[in-house]
């Protein structure tokens, strides 16, 4: 009978209900999204590497380096000379090694240049390894791996063929038609950057790279190299581009898929160590590299760095958050308190047919609880569906994987937190309920 | 009106019984007077003569300034708040000049609210038998119970008050110049529907109108309660 009560009374009272309503919708939206974003982008920062002890690249920054060979995030580093990953093969400490080629796309998804040791060796969440759902890895030259969302987003199977586009827009004039890629495996999902990119093998990378059309481009422009030729090619190297232009190259690659392939140039390497205590050495070792400018991070550390800079933006963010929920709470407080004084001849009829001022305090607390609760419920649906509908967006563009399942401790803490916040604000109009003149609300038409 | 000693079967019983107003000079003072369980008394008295103020006090809307209240042999204006409200919810219903129905509640809902204050949630389906028992006494048709109050008319309203504050069987009915707003064909009707709903309780009725008087056994005036033949406060 309270809560038909309650109810009733806020429907007399829809307009102002309805604002403050819609004030804690926006609040309560607003904190659940902050927290949303931070602890899915927490986890999935933590899970989108693992078991990689080194990334080596062209000095450029820590996070950078991170960014662009992991995350797929931003330009990638200039190229390093790929006789720097056979020098890092043969050092005793390295247990295995990941060439990367980065700077190509397909339809917005950006390509890798890889090895099959990239399928062997890499690992996300907790040393979880990458699965082949579909198909094999590299089996010729010509081969493309697709990541879980590729596949699903361009409807792509084994046997498609593709062809790869210059840059990293979204849009490029310049592709590599004369060398297209032959879909051979499709990755399974893992929630992390992997999802989104097609891998290929070096050698087909650098056939695309080196048809007549790439050829033409540069001697029409030999003065402003391509922002991709400015990453792949090593500094003052003219050797490459003359690679380029070998017609040879391009039929050798589209044979089988050759493991010892020697690219001249590659982006970044991934390390793992026999031993991992040896990683700081070994990262001292390739900084202070005599022959060539290298540059070699510690993926937890810069992960760690990373985080604290946007921890620090996140933790702001909460805080305007929650200080913005506290002001649409006390409009939900301000609200009722002003109804009280032209409700005082319904609470006073309410107290004659029986009802004790215990009960009509409780009778506020419950409306301000109804509205309060209505709030959450419609803010975790309003964050929910945007998080669904915009996360496919919100990873294309910003790496950040993020999921509509907003159901997790932090959400549950963040609900209570205002309920209880509520039950204690509303004291005030609830005690002046409570201490209100039978006699004078009866009088009162 | 009957005599003034402690009876068991005494309903309503008032002994020099004082109330002033905060700020206002005047009194209201009866020293003695009760009404034994059963009877239905007209009380009358012209406007400011302190007939709603009395109503108050017996309902327990004012507490007196001095003196005593019994009701049902309970020394019901010395009870704490929560046990007047208790005794309120269970033993006395009211029926307001206005009639005071909670205007976005419908006609059953209304009604079952008194039921909820005094006993709570139980007894559903004997709460819903009295409801239709009361609906077709006080000839308000049954779907009218999912009316909302404020869309009732005038005579609707009246009849809902009464149903409303004899849903609980109440031992003592206390009703407030219900007939003001009513003409003489529709007071005469609403008197008798009354009397008819109301014949288990004891009740207090209170008009400035003398031609209601027919309608009772006992009549009584403020002057008479105040001044009359009972001493002086």
């Amino acid at each position: 009978m309270l809560i038909t009560i309650a109810i009733g009374s806020l429907k007399q009272r829809k307009s102002s209900v309805l604002l403050t309503l819609l004030s804690i919708v926006i609040s309560v939206s607003l904190l659940l999204t902050v927290e949303a974003v931070r602890h899915q982008v927490k986890s999935s920062f933590a899970s989108t590497v693992s078991g990689v002890d080194v990334i080596v690249g062209a000095p450029s920054g820590d996070i950078n380096l991170l960014l662009s060979s992991v995350f797929r995030i931003g330009s990638p580093t200039k190229a390093i000379a790929y006789s720097n990953i056979e020098m890092l093969t043969e050092h005793q400490a390295v247990d295995w090694v990941i060439p990367l080629s980065l700077g190509d796309t397909h339809n917005g998804f950006r390509v890798v240049g890889t090895s099959n040791a990239y399928f062997q060796h890499f690992m996300y969440g907790n040393k979880t390894p990458l699965v082949i759902t579909r198909g094999n890895t590299f089996t010729s030259s010509s081969s493309a791996v697709l990541g879980a969302d590729v596949a699903a987003a361009m409807n792509y199977d084994l046997g498609n063929t593709l062809v790869l586009a210059h840059g990293l827009g979204n849009v490029s004039f310049k592709q590599h038609a004369s060398h297209p890629f032959v879909v051979s495996g499709i990755l399974a999902k893992t929630g992390t950057p992997v999802d989104k990119a097609i891998y290929v093998t070096l050698e087909g990378l650098d056939a695309a790279h080196d048809t007549p059309t790439a050829s033409i481009t540069r001697v029409n422009k030999p003065d402003k190299p391509s922002s991709h030729e400015q990453h792949r090619l090593p500094p003052h190297s003219h050797e490459n581009e003359h690679h380029h232009g070998d017609a040879s190259k391009v039929v050798a690659g589209s044979g089988n898929y050759n493991e010892n392939y020697t690219p001249k140039v590659v982006s970044v390497a991934m390390l793992g160590l026999k031993n991992r205590v040896a990683a700081l050495q070994l990262q001292y070792q390739l900084n202070q590299n005599k022959t060539e400018p290298l540059s070699a991070i510690l993926p937890g550390v810069v992960l760690s760095q990373l985080w604290s800079i946007m921890g620090n933006i996140e933790g702001l963010l909460l805080g305007i958050s929650l200080l913005i929920v506290v002001a649409s709470l006390f409009g939900l407080t301000t609200m009722l308190l002003a109804s009280m004084r032209e409700r005082r001849h319904e609470m006073a009829v309410l107290r004659t047919i029986g009802a004790s001022p215990l009960t009509l305090l409780i009778l506020i607390q419950l409306e301000a609880l109804l509205v309060s609760l209505a709030g959450c419920a419609i803010s975790v649906m309003v964050v929910a569906t945007l998080l669904l509908t915009t996360s496919e967006w919100i990873g294309n563009h910003y790496g950040l994987y993020l999921s509509g399942n907003i159901f997790n401790v932090e959400s549950v803490i963040i609900v209570t937190t205002v309920l209880v916040a509520t039950l204690l604000i509303a004291c005030f109009p609830a005690i002046s309920a409570y201490r209100q003149g039978l006699h004078s609300g009866l009088n009162q038409t | 009106m009957s005599s003034a000693t402690l009876s068991p079967t005494s309903a309503i019983e008032i002994s020099n019984l004082k109330f002033t107003y905060p700020a206002a000079s005047s009194v209201l003072c009866v020293p003695k007077w009760s009404i034994n369980k059963g009877e239905h008394v007209f009380l009358s008295g012209p406007s400011g003569s302190g007939k709603s103020t009395l109503l108050n006090l017996l309902c327990g809307t004012l507490t007196p300034t001095s003196g005593n209240v019994q009701l049902l042999g309970h020394p019901f204006s010395s009870l704490s708040g929560s046990k007047r409200d208790k005794f309120r919810a269970t033993h006395i219903g009211v029926v307001f000049q206005q009639f005071n129905l909670i205007p976005y509640l419908t006609v059953s809902q209304n009604i079952k609210a008194a039921v909820y204050f005094a006993a709570g949630n139980g007894q559903q389906q004997a709460t819903q038998q009295r409801l239709s028992f009361l609906l077709n006494a006080l000839q308000l048709p049954e779907n009218m119970a999912s009316q909302r109050a404020d869309s009732l008319s005038v005579g609707q309203q009246q009849r809902v008050a009464i149903a409303r504050a004899l849903i609980n069987e109440p031992e003592i009915l206390i009703v407030d110049e219900p007939t003001s707003a009513l003409d003489a064909a529709s007071r005469d009707k609403f008197m008798q529907l009354l009397k008819q709903v109301s014949k288990k309780s004891t009740m207090l009725f209170v008009s400035h109108d003398p031609s209601l008087q027919q309608y009772f056994d006992i009549h009584t005036t403020m002057d008479a309660l105040c001044l009359g033949e009972q001493p002086p406060c």
